[in-house]
């Protein structure tokens, strides 16, 4: 003989008023999202010289790191740009001589 | 108006707001947003570099988020264990309160929400730090340690960690040497202070198959390890004296919480703690140094805050 399936009763009522105060939470917390982002971005450029090459988002070591990267860079382009020019002296001179 | 509906394993039940509060396991999160506190504060005082106190707010919510993230991970992961174990089965989960699915989305969309915040608020490398931590815990020890090996807290340590290192990186953009000290603190401090909770409850993790010290390798040797680890905390803990970060209260505070650490690690080591024949006294005993372990944390970081944040810093010298 089978024992009969037991039964739990659920208050729909009070489901649904839980599924209610989720809801008003969880939008809440968007909201609060929203505000935080919405704050915190405004006074990041608010404190960023944009002028003096400050970035949004990145500060610290990593931007020095960058920074730096981007002066080595910029220090060979003009070492080669130079050598060029050297080079492109030299065999300028070169040919007068010739003439 | 009502339904009747076929019983479950577990019997229905209406998820409270306290449910996913405590979901994100709110003790766990409370030490180390004020972990996290005492790196940020400590960074400001020492670094002297100013921060908006709306940013810094946003850094140390961000920490929370991202402790309530992790722990909300765990909980999903760690639902099947939870439900054997007398102390956890009450969790969310294992009660029925949130199905597994909703624990594991929440613990995903918080995630990335803190990890954004930490980025907007402050800089790319406290982010980055909060995005690992929150793996170390939630991926690397959650679903690698916990169940394979007995060094799983010892390893899985560095999670609760990385908070002191999250602050200082988002004042200053750098972790240095002091930022790692505090690291090694908690790292340190960890394997004792979980121990000794696991000398009284290793009969629950041994019913799950969690491989926790004492399950493995014994009381005695679980004793002897947290004397160990105890021992080395102790210069771990006045290293902030030696390099400058801490000043006289540091030094006295730190001081007197680690004598009083070794002085219950030493009881708890001569004592019975964890054996069958254990009484209640031992088991009392455990309890204590597990509770005072928490003390010894608050403690030291309560005074790195202290000296800096209320210009309460008086050098002892460093180097």
């Amino acid at each position: 003989m089978t024992e009969p399936a037991a039964t739990v009763v659920i208050d729909q009522e009070a489901l649904k008023k839980a599924q209610k105060s989720r809801n008003a939470w969880l939008a809440l917390a968007l909201v609060a999202f929203v505000v935080i982002v919405g704050v915190s971005t405004a006074l990041r450029i608010q404190e960023t010289d944009f002028s003096g090459g400050d970035r949004l988002y990145f500060s610290g070591y990593m931007d020095e790191a960058a920074s730096e990267e981007a002066d080595r860079e910029a220090q060979a382009r003009i070492a080669a740009r130079q050598a060029e020019a050297e080079a492109a002296a030299e065999t300028a001179t070169a040919e007068q001589g010739d003439e | 108006m009502s339904a009747d509906m076929t019983a479950q394993d577990t019997s229905p039940k209406l998820a409270t707001a306290s449910d996913y509060v405590e979901l994100m396991k709110p003790r766990i999160m409370m030490l180390v947003v004020f972990t996290a506190l005492a790196g940020l504060v400590a960074a400001i005082g020492v670094t002297g570099q100013s921060v908006n106190p709306v940013l810094a707010t946003v850094a140390i919510l961000s920490v929370a988020l991202g402790s309530g993230a992790a722990g909300a991970i765990n909980m999903w992961y760690d639902a099947d264990i939870d439900a054997i174990m007398t102390r956890t089965s009450t969790r969310p989960i294992p009660s029925g309160a949130i199905p597994k699915d909703e624990a594991l989305t929440m613990g995903l969309i918080m995630s990335a929400v803190s990890v954004l915040l930490m980025w907007i608020a402050s800089n790319v490398l406290a982010a980055g730090i909060l995005a690992l931590s929150i793996a170390y815990y939630g991926w690397f020890y959650t679903m690698v340690l916990k169940r394979r090996t007995a060094q799983n807290i010892v390893i899985g340590g560095a999670a609760g960690a990385f908070p002191p290192v999250i602050g200082w990186a988002a004042v200053t953009g750098t972790t240095p040497l002091d930022a790692w000290i505090l690291f090694a603190i908690i790292f340190v401090w960890t394997p004792p202070h979980f121990w000794a909770l696991s000398l009284v409850a290793h009969k629950e993790y041994a019913k799950a198959g969690v491989p926790m010290l004492p399950v493995t390798s014994g009381a005695k040797t679980t004793r002897l390890h947290m004397l160990l680890y105890t021992i080395v905390l102790a210069p771990v803990g006045l290293a902030p004296v030696a390099t400058g970060l801490g000043g006289i209260i540091y030094a006295v505070i730190g001081s007197l919480l680690t004598l009083a650490f070794l002085y219950f690690a030493v009881k708890v080591w001569r004592s019975r703690a964890g054996e069958p024949d254990a009484g209640d006294a031992e088991r009392k005993l455990a309890m204590s140094m597990f509770a005072f372990s928490i003390l010894y944390l608050f403690g030291v970081f309560a005074a790195l805050i202290i000296e800096h944040g209320f210009g309460l810093y008086f050098s002892l010298g460093g180097f």
